[in-house]
């Protein structure tokens, strides 16, 4: 029994040890870099996997790229819908009569931050020559770029220049630096989105000397000329410092699109004539769990920032539309609610027979009838609520609600669920459970993945679809569902597509024929006149004619039964009240980080 | 010396191990393996695009070729750059390896040491009530599932319905404080899971011990218990216990604790392989793979002389 | 439980067979008188009947089907309320049993079958190539860590469905291989293995018809241990997307759990951890017991 004592004593003390640890009065937020600076704390549901402007693939990537580099144009911060501004650039461009030649001043002064890849380890100035190299290493196979797309058989002479072996030192036609602080761009045919492909990340300035130096290293080691830069970074956390030598910009909040009416409360004002940016650290932590995102906001001394999780929702919010938090989570938060630039859709992959094109017209027709019953099945009612929360906005066709050419008055029935006018459909094209084709259903691991999978059977079994003919193939990662999708393996592709630049163009290339597999059009939808159109289009500045010819591509999309489509998610965002700004993270992503704020502590005492 | 060249036979003995497992680990992880080609091509690739990246990843080279230069990577312990981020394989794991080894080490150690102290315990009462309470609950402990204590073990400890004492996930080492403000939820998972099983495990091997002669000897001559249990029992099976410790550091220190690690976002070397995995990222799974191998087979090695040093009577076969 | 003592009787192994007889009806007489291990094994067979019962369709056929709102609290209905798209958690965790029986039965069956036949192989040719190769590959498929050994053959197979059977066996087998590798290195010394050498029984015969048998008190314990592993490892490898791919299984549910126990709704959770703990529970008194049973040299 002696022994038993001891045992029981020794277990008790680590435990005292072990709770007096949990109850330490002080928690540092980023550790001890963070004695007296200002921090921010934002929270992020992934990592980036590399830092490199050419691998800046998604908004993690971009949250961290347009933040430690520079982009000659960017979005202004709070102007809803999005709009362009100059950043790197001095001005707007001067561009040619045909829309063909663009030239851009770009701002004398500007350093990269100091680092030992540069002559005296101090940073040299940013000049026209490195925006040219920067844009010339996505056509570098060796650096695996990811924005060739971008600029690929738009801007003149790269292709070429890739051809001769990607070597730096010769000239790309296109892409030339008439001096120190003048580019010349010559475009091969119009190409509108232009100065929206420069505020990507992709186009972030990189400097020749870090790139040497770091190798392949470079992708962990930014050295930009951004507001911040790098002091740490693993796949749970990225800190960043603020960069001493950033450029001296007052905010001009009218300038960067300010409304008081609906930004009204968020203390904005108090950015207004001071230069970005206002936090010494910005840390942001990568938190996959939405649940675990969620506990370390709501303990109020961890992450400063989240998105609220679905489950949350009725917890949080006292009326979904319009979107309103309850009296506790208002008095505690500040919550902006934003749809996403982008939607999730799902296409049929026209080129299996079963479901898509047939040599026999007879068939195809049926097939066609085949497609608009599962449209029919889909309810985008019940999908939204399980799944975003019910606060997702549905609507039909592709283009989204955050482009200027969205028309709310689009006909919904391709949205509307009719499982009796599905099955009549079936009936009348001859089509029953026996001849039902097996519809492959591929999927990565993921559970929520999986219930959207078992919800869409459950659905198809309402309009006499088989079960055993709904078959789910799962894939490890997204990597091999992609592979997949690109190889044309799949006859159903569930996606979604996060817009790169507020344009409908963007959405509407997702069915142009020459971008069928292993390009973008998933659906390998073949259309002459649609490609026609989309050709047409693409070489047209924004206009009531152009807007006019993307809702024909739109209609034309629905008409022909090719993809279930689409939600937009709404995210709510929601902040601390000590934190001064209006987050966002959609086109591109990250941009309004500099502008963040923090407030004080306010004394002990206060609530 | 015959200790030497007995150690150096069984370390050549362990290049067939060695080999056996790089090329089946080669063959499923890499040659059959995740591909990453296509998480690392644009929007809207041409197939010569993809074949670019294929090229840069190496992918097109033959079997014989990309299986030799695993070997001398791992020769030479120069595995190259992760291809997703491009940080050296050598950083990643000199970053994360001492993470998972911070994160496991103190479960690990009060799993085993009290496990030991209840195996002694439930053994000095052997058949009586404490040693039944003992096993039950042990079984009680194995038959829950890690996922579940992991689960629990948040909600409780580190949730807004719980105590909400700890951190939710994250990690941090730079002071004692902070240590053990984030180990202390996975600690206490890791030893509510293995306790089980090591309470058991030791405690079969000292009934065992405690049915030989000379301890029944110490004990007729009166030797007071804790005395007994420590110097004759618990010294005498410190073969068995150090075996299963020393086999269990190889996994420990290369493959962390996946789960806890990617449960609770730390960033030790279990998540980074697992991210690997998820990704295709081929650097790191080769080197995490090679290395674990390694360390096992000098585990194997450590145990073989530790027991001929110990035991004479062990043979060399 | 007789019939493999009655068929191990022949002509020249009938010294051991009668040694057998006795083991066998002690071990049975022990195993009843053993009440955690009886209980344990009437929970398994409750268990096992419903798993019977889901294969022939008796119950838990709505698994799959949409019954109800998103997130509905406990009711009559639903017994433990409905998930995020409506359908009724009691019968999935039902239908669960199925699946988890179904895992547990292919790979403790198969990973015993392939230890046992290894293990003995190898024991009786000790010291030969045989043996060699076996211990060899064990060691090489010990030496890989079994999620990093599961993920990859997860990959390699390409989404089949029983990949993570065929990854649970192909390390499962090896602590059988090894306990019936020892057994068989004492047995093959014994007068009967030598009789049969001597009279010129051919080698494999003599092991597969008289050494195996002699090691099924081994074979029997360790496939409900492995059986208990696979189910174990089954929620974990589902949990990660490696596991289960079309129906469902515990390790989906607490998977499903984790996006909402924070929202409050514990069912997923609650239904899986409750209906597996007892699994896991029963079965390891039952494996605890039958060990006391039929190994007595053992003691734990």
């Amino acid at each position: 029994m002696q022994f038993a004592a001891r045992v029981s004593l020794g277990f008790t003390a680590f435990l005292a040890a072990v709770l007096l640890a949990g109850c330490g009065e002080s928690r540092t937020p980023a550790g001890d870099a963070s004695a007296g600076r200002k921090v921010y704390r934002h929270s992020m549901d992934e990592a980036p996997s590399s830092l490199d402007p050419v691998q800046a693939a998604n908004v993690y990537a971009n949250h961290v790229a347009i933040n430690v580099y520079d982009t000659l144009y960017s979005y202004k911060y709070l102007a809803r819908p999005y709009e362009l501004k100059p950043n790197l650039a001095d001005g707007w461009p001067e561009i040619s009569e045909d829309l063909l030649t663009y030239t851009i001043r770009i701002k004398p002064g500007v350093h990269f931050i100091d680092d030992p890849a540069f002559e005296g380890g101090v940073g040299r100035e940013l000049t026209a020559e490195d925006v040219v190299y920067s844009i010339k290493r996505h056509f570098d196979p060796a650096t695996l770029p990811q924005g060739a797309w971008l600029w690929q058989g738009r801007v003149a002479g790269l292709q070429e220049w890739k051809a001769a072996g990607s070597d730096y030192d010769q000239p790309a036609s296109g892409l030339v630096a008439l001096d120190r602080y003048t580019l010349r761009i010559q475009l091969a045919k119009p190409y509108p989105q232009l100065l929206d492909s420069l505020a990507q990340g992709y186009a972030a300035v990189v400097p020749r000397e870090a790139v040497e130096r770091y190798g392949a290293q470079f992708a962990m080691r930014p050295v930009g000329s951004g507001p911040f830069r790098l002091v740490s970074f693993d796949t749970s956390r990225i800190l960043l410092e603020r960069n001493p030598k950033f450029r001296q910009e007052p905010v001009d909040l009218e300038a960067e699109g300010y409304d008081p009416a609906t930004q009204g409360g968020y203390g904005l004002e108090r950015i207004a004539g001071r230069s970005p940016p206002f936090v010494d650290l910005l840390e942001m932590d990568f938190i996959n769990e939405p649940s675990a995102r969620w506990n370390s906001f709501t303990k109020g001394d961890e992450v400063q920032y989240t998105t609220v999780p679905n489950e949350q929702l009725d917890r949080v919010l006292a009326s979904r539309s319009p979107v309103r938090l309850k009296p506790e989570y208002e008095e505690r938060y500040h919550s902006f609610a934003a749809i996403e630039a982008g939607f999730i859709f799902q296409v049929f992959n026209l080129n299996f027979p079963e479901f898509g094109y047939h040599p026999d017209p007879g068939q195809e027709r049926r097939n066609k009838a085949l497609r608009c019953a599962i449209i029919k099945a889909f309810d985008w009612e019940a999908r939204n609520e399980s799944f975003y929360g019910g606060i997702g906005e549905v609507y039909p066709g592709i283009i989204v609600p955050v482009v200027p050419e969205f028309d709310p008055d689009t006909p919904r029935d391709s949205i509307t669920r009719d499982v009796e006018g599905a099955r009549r459909l079936l009936a009348e094209h001859g089509w029953n459970a026996q001849n039902l084709p097996v519809l492959t259903y591929g999927t990565t691991g993921s559970v929520v993945m999986r219930l959207m999978f078992e919800q869409f059977r459950a659905w198809l079994k309402e309009i006499g679809y088989p079960t055993s003919k709904v078959v789910l193939r799962q894939y490890a990662t997204f990597g091999d569902i992609s592979r997949a999708w690109k190889q044309s393996e799949l006859p159903w592709i569930a996606k979604g597509w996060g817009l790169d630049y507020p344009d409908a163009e963007n959405t509407l290339q997702l069915f142009y024929g020459p971008n069928g597999s292993p390009g973008s059009n998933d659906a390998n939808y073949r259309n002459p006149e649609y490609d026609r159109l989309y050709e047409q289009a693409s070489v047209m500045l924004a206009s009531p004619e152009r807007t006019g010819i993307y809702r024909r591509m739109n209609r034309m999309l629905i008409d022909d039964c090719v993809a279930v489509t689409g939600l937009s998610r709404k995210r709510i965002h929601l902040w601390h009240r000590d934190v001064i700004a209006l987050p966002d993270r959609e086109i591109v992503g990250g941009f309004f980080l500099k502008y963040v704020d923090v407030l004080d502590k306010p004394a002990a005492g206060g609530r | 010396m015959e200790m030497l060249q007995y150690s150096l036979r069984k370390l050549l003995a362990g290049i067939p191990l060695i080999l056996g497992v790089t090329l089946v680990s080669f063959l499923l992880m890499v040659y059959f393996g995740p591909d990453q080609t296509y998480t690392l091509l644009g929007k809207n690739p041409t197939p010569e695009q993809i074949a670019e990246v294929r090229a840069q990843l190496g992918y097109d080279q033959p079997f014989v070729t990309r299986y030799a230069g695993y070997l001398r990577e791992l020769a030479t312990l120069d595995f190259g750059s992760s291809h997703s981020t491009g940080e050296p394989v050598s950083a990643l794991l000199g970053r994360t390896a001492p993470v998972s080894l911070a994160l496991v080490a103190p479960g690990f150690v009060l799993g085993n040491v009290l496990a030991i102290l209840l195996a002694l315990l439930a053994a000095h009462h052997r058949s009586r009530w404490p040693d039944k309470a003992i096993m039950g609950l042990a079984v009680v402990g194995m038959s829950i599932s890690f996922l579940i204590v992991i689960v629990a073990f948040q909600i409780v400890f580190s949730s807004a319905s719980g105590l909400n004492m700890f951190p939710v996930r994250g990690w941090g080492a730079s002071s004692l404080r902070e240590y053990l403000h984030f180990v202390t939820v996975p600690t206490l998972a890791i030893v509510f899971v293995s306790l089980g099983y090591n309470t058991r495990f030791y405690r079969s091997v000292i009934v065992e011990e405690m049915t030989r002669d000379h301890v029944r000897t110490a004990r007729a001559f009166g030797t007071p218990p804790a005395r007994l249990m420590l110097r004759n029992v618990l010294a005498n099976c410190l073969i068995p216990i150090v075996t299963r410790i020393v086999f269990s550091i190889p996994l420990i220190a290369i493959s962390g604790s996946l789960i806890v690690e990617s449960y609770f976002g730390i960033p030790g070397i279990g998540k980074a392989t697992y991210d690997a995995i998820m990704v295709g990222d081929q650097p790191v799974l080769k080197a995490v793979v090679g290395l674990t191998a390694v360390l096992f087979v000098l585990a194997q090695l450590f145990v073989d002389i530790l027991y001929r040093a110990v035991d004479p009577r062990v043979s060399l076969q | 439980m007789n019939a493999p003592a009655a068929s191990a009787v022949d002509a020249n192994g009938a010294p051991a067979a009668s040694r057998r007889e006795t083991l066998w009806h002690k071990a049975l007489w022990k195993l009843r008188r053993d009440r955690a291990g009886m209980a344990g094994l009437a929970v398994v067979m409750l268990y096992f009947l419903a798993a019977i019962g889901v294969w022939l369709g008796w119950w838990a056929t709505g698994w799959a089907e949409v019954a109800g709102g998103k997130w509905e609290a406990p009711s009559a209905a639903h017994w433990f309320g409905t998930n995020l798209i409506g359908q009724d958690i009691f019968a999935r965790s039902v239908y669960s049993i199925s699946t988890a029986f179904e895992v547990g039965l292919v790979v403790a069956v198969l990973a015993t079958l392939l230890g046992g036949v290894l293990g003995a192989l190898a024991g009786f040719f000790a010291g030969r190539f045989t043996d060699e190769l076996v211990v060899w590959l064990m060691g090489v498929l010990d030496s890989i860590p079994f999620y990093l050994l599961v993920a990859a053959i997860a990959f390699a197979m390409a989404g089949n469905p029983y990949a993570m059977h065929v990854a649970m066996i192909s390390t499962f087998w090896i602590t059988t291989a090894r306990l019936v590798r020892g057994e068989v290195i004492k047995l093959r010394q014994l007068e009967f293995v030598e009789a049969a050498h001597a009279i010129g029984v051919p080698e494999y015969t003599i092991v597969f018809r008289h050494i195996l048998p002699n090691t099924l008190h081994i074979l029997l314990v360790q496939s409900t241990i492995t059986f208990v592993a696979a189910i174990k490892s089954e929620v974990i490898l589902s949990f990660l997307g490696l596991g289960v791919k079309d129906g469902m299984s515990w390790g989906l549910m607490i998977a499903e759990s984790t996006i909402e126990v924070l929202a409050g709704f514990f069912g997923n959770f609650l239904a899986a951890s409750l209906l597996m703990f007892g699994l896991v529970m029963a079965f390891n008194f039952l494996s605890d017991a039958l060990q006391d049973a039929l190994d007595p040299r053992q003691v734990s």
